[in-house]
């Protein structure tokens, strides 16, 4: 349950990339996170909307997208994606030998501004 | 307008991490953030492993908890340094508690620092806090079902200590299954198996910290 302070930590990243470039309203942030994550987005959501109340961003929508986890299987050499928090077979030949990597988790990847 | 951003949400903590794994370097100090459940037995485990190490090294400790002395007081009476950080309801540890904190510790008279999280399976994952490895604890009466159920932790995790083994004729648990799920989760972690009852195992994981200072 950190997604209150994440949320805080994101609009003030989105504002400050907004006004930086001259830029008064946030009309849209998006951002990526991982599967693996631990994150909430429902959780992060309802803490972004009553955060972003009387700021430059207070009409903004926040996008989220998640980001598959990825890995090879040793065994069958099959390329695997996918959403879940984490996977220990593989889906084709159901070996264990998966190892799945974790990407870089939680990004703002872009703002729409004017 | 669109504009690309690209941006670390956790660069913020993230830069601060950075910040005491510099202050740490500098002074030559191996940490260690322990994660696990709330009575995992992380206290426990902490006084059982500095009662062997303060001898072959200096010691300090930051105990994170919600609110309360308890966990300083009970390492306080091993005679090492130990700050009590209160999170005031923050369910993990982050960079900028513990940089706050380090004012508080004889940084020069430490070589081993164990930084205690907050008992939480899920969040103290997330945050880096600047520290050399992280550590997990998960003792046999929470179920050896947790490494599949919360496998970030154990992802992250350069060492699973599985406590309270001395209860195991006591339990429907298997030590084979929670440590084949996690070794599944992460090939590469270190698995002890302790007892902070009898002692069990304590000095063969002492050891291995030897060996990851020196």
């Amino acid at each position: 349950m950190h997604e209150l302070s994440i949320a805080y930590s994101l609009l003030n990243l989105a504002i400050e990339e907004c006004i930086k470039r001259g830029f008064s309203k946030i009309q849209k942030i998006k951002i990526t996170i991982s599967s693996a994550s631990n994150i909430m987005p429902e959780a992060l959501l309802f803490s972004f909307n009553a955060l972003k109340q009387e700021t430059i961003a207070q009409e903004s929508i926040l996008y989220i997208e998640k980001i598959p986890l990825s890995g090879i299987c040793q065994s069958c050499n099959t390329k695997i994606t996918t959403f879940k928090p984490f996977i220990i077979e593989c889906p084709v030949c159901h070996d264990n030998s998966l190892n799945l990597q974790i990407p870089d988790d939680l990004k703002i990847d872009e703002i729409e501004v004017t | 307008m669109k504009i690309k951003i690209a941006k670390k949400i956790f660069s913020e903590n993230d830069k601060i991490a950075d910040i005491n794994r510099e202050n740490f370097k500098r002074h030559k100090i191996f940490t260690i953030n322990l994660m696990g459940s709330p009575g995992a037995g992380k206290t426990s485990f902490l006084e059982k492993s500095i009662s062997l190490l303060k001898d072959k090294v200096q010691v300090g400790v930051i105990v994170g908890d919600i609110t309360g002395i308890d966990d300083a007081m009970r390492i306080n009476k091993l005679q090492v340094p130990v700050v009590q950080l209160n999170t005031g309801g923050a369910c993990h540890l982050d960079a900028n508690m513990i940089n706050n904190s380090l004012q508080d510790l004889p940084l020069e008279e430490i070589k081993l620092l164990f930084i205690e999280n907050v008992g939480n399976l899920v969040c103290p994952a997330d945050f880096d806090l600047g520290e050399n490895i992280k550590v997990t604890i998960l003792s046999l009466t929470e179920g050896d079902d947790k490494p599949l159920k919360y496998p970030l932790i154990f992802k992250k995790s350069s060492a699973l200590i599985i406590n309270k083994i001395d209860l195991i004729p006591f339990l429907e648990v298997s030590i084979d299954k929670i440590k084949k799920d996690c070794l599944l989760i992460n090939p590469t972690i270190k698995i002890f198996k302790v007892s902070c009852k009898n002692n069990e195992g304590i000095e063969n994981w002492v050891k291995w910290i030897m060996t990851m200072i020196l």
